[in-house]
């Protein structure tokens, strides 16, 4: 009964889902319809009108596993594209969407999408504060880096973190169908703060169901809530600025026909501190992180698996020359912080899933060369150790990722406007 | 005239005329640097006359986007490069270019907000600001007769 409650629960909440991602897909096509056959007048009309977007094209190997593709050549799945237009309705309401098409190979599902497509109203003003409420499909705007993560020109690096910024969780960590707030308050010699607040969820497609899960899976998979939060404070005067956020997020399986896997349950709950300095020349950056990710059910009704993952990253980037900027990063991500060096889960799994699955640590340097004001190249090579941040994220693939240390590279191409 | 008053009197002449030179030359400097100091400007139909460096850091940068009587705030800017832009930023802003650039792509694309309007050239950045209503920039060697309001920068 609770079963077929569920059921009935999670069909309703998929039809308002797929009706509301209809809705927002109808609505991007008439917000971008209407400014392609109305720029002329929209442009007179006080600017109430803009149309930005990016085209990025690169070539990328990863030699030693299959974060990019299963062959491990060298490949040119990394393209990105967007397009995006802002409407101002009135003084307190504005639309806003973006279209992207990614392809990334493995790391996440190749395809178009609608990225945002929201309402953005301003629901109090003053010279010192400022609260917006976003309806609709919204970013995620909590951690250092989610907003542009797939907006090349305005992240740092071709590849970020994968400890936080994990492609393998791209759709549904990059945003969500619900509500967002944003309260922006500056205070007299303390500072600029910033609070952000979301309650949504993300439609859960088969090729992410299969990025998270396995090849193998045939069921359903779905985002049955989540909740994020941030704060984030610069001080007065200071290049300094620091954040925390919080997720919490829940999912369930419901297995398929002829499944190999079970009904199952997911929690993922995430806490982040980071702290970003800007100078003149020299950039830092730095996100912490612990996350707990509780898996029951999937291979037999009595499974549970409740781990605390942890991870960091600390990042430099430095003006070299008007048109030159080099990059450094170090990572360290621990799937479980009480099995970091993994030899609890090559136990578990009877040898099947080798212990450097329990780890992934990167070190990255990097250069970005801006040809023109809107037009860049980046290149960056990758020294990794480990397994744990590649794909499919509860089956790992051992049989070709059967390499501990492996290595990356990346050029990519990018034009904005 | 003794030798010696005719000295002191070629030699007082010498000091008056060294003088002249260093308070015309600083008169000058002055006023070259006067003419070259880095202005907010808006347009007429904005209330406020001054504002902190911090309160324009915060329309600059997008954090204010409404002036107090709901009027909504139009900023207009020059290209990143442009030197009086990045004296602004810099000078009166408090902030480096690079920085601005960066809040502005991040509301740009992903949908939080809208970027200000760059224009390509210092002549239509002042006739923009002239002719939009609630519009700010930025400028050098405006008098307050020329048709916009020069805010008084407070610290």
């Amino acid at each position: 009964m609770v079963k077929a409650l569920r059921k009935k629960e999670v069909c309703m909440s998929f039809k308002l889902r797929n009706s509301f991602f209809f809705s927002a897909v109808y609505s991007i096509t008439l917000l971008f319809g209407f400014a392609i056959t109305n720029v002329a007048i929209a442009v007179e009309e006080d600017r109430k009108l803009q149309i930005h977007g990016f085209i990025a094209q690169g070539i990328i190997d990863a030699s030693g596993s299959d974060f990019v593709n299963d062959d491990q050549d060298l490949s040119f799945e990394l393209t990105e594209v967007g397009i995006n237009s802002s409407y101002q309705i009135s003084d307190n309401l504005r639309l806003a969407g973006q279209a992207v098409y990614l392809n990334g190979g493995n790391r996440y599902a190749e395809g178009a999408r609608v990225d945002y497509a929201l309402i953005d109203w301003s629901a109090y003003q003053s010279l010192s504060s400022q609260l917006n409420i976003y309806i609709g499909r919204y970013k995620n705007y909590h951690w250092l880096y989610s907003t542009t993560r797939d907006v090349p020109f305005a992240r740092p690096s071709i590849v970020l973190p994968q400890s936080i910024y994990f492609d393998g969780f791209r759709d549904i960590a990059v945003g969500g169908d619900g509500i967002a707030l944003s309260f922006k308050h500056n205070k007299e010699g303390w500072g600029d703060f910033d609070f952000n607040l979301s309650y949504g969820t993300s439609i859960i497609s088969d090729k992410q169901r299969k990025i998270i899960l396995s090849k193998l899976s045939t069921g359903d998979m779905e985002h049955d809530l989540d909740y994020q939060a941030s704060i984030y404070w610069q001080p007065q005067d200071s290049q300094w600025r620091f954040g925390w956020a919080g997720l919490d997020s829940d999912f369930t399986y419901d297995m398929g026909k002829n499944d190999s896997f079970l009904d199952a349950d997911i929690t993922l709950q995430r806490f982040i501190l980071n702290a970003l300095y800007e100078g003149e020349n020299w950039e830092f950056s730095g996100e912490a992180f612990q996350e707990r990710f509780v898996f029951t059910g999937f291979y037999s009704p009595y499974f549970k698996q409740d781990n605390l993952g942890q991870g960091f990253f600390v990042q430099s980037r430095y003006q070299w020359k008007e048109k030159i900027r080099v990059l450094a990063r170090y990572e360290k991500f621990f799937a479980n912080k009480d099995d970091k060096n993994g030899s609890g889960l090559e136990e578990s799994s009877f040898g099947t899933i080798p212990s450097y699955f329990g780890y992934q640590h990167d070190a990255v340097l990097g250069v970005s060369i801006d040809f023109t004001s809107n037009l860049r190249l980046q290149l960056e090579h990758h020294w990794v150790e480990g397994t744990a941040r590649l794909t499919p994220v509860v089956l790992p693939n051992a049989a070709i990722n059967d390499e501990e240390h492996w290595q990356m590279w990346a050029a990519q191409l990018m034009y904005w406007f | 005239m003794t030798p010696v008053a005719l000295k002191i009197d070629v030699y007082k002449d010498v000091v008056i005329n060294k003088f002249i030179i260093l308070a015309v030359f600083l008169l000058l400097y002055s006023s070259a640097t006067n003419a070259a100091e880095v202005q907010a400007v808006t347009h007429t139909s904005v209330e406020q006359l001054s504002l902190s460096k911090l309160e324009l850091r915060r329309i600059f940068s997008k954090r204010v986007t409404k002036w107090p009587n709901g009027q909504p705030i139009v900023v207009f800017v020059l290209k990143s490069k442009h030197p009086l832009h990045q004296r602004f930023s810099k000078e009166v802003l408090k902030i480096f270019p690079y920085q601005l650039d960066r809040i502005w792509n991040k509301m740009t694309y992903s949908g939080v907000g809208t970027a200000p309007i760059v224009v390509p050239d210092y002549e239509t950045l002042i006739s923009e600001v002239k002719s939009t209503p609630g519009a700010i920039g930025y400028g050098e060697g405006i008098t307050q007769e020329g048709g916009l309001h020069v805010i008084q920068i407070k610290e």
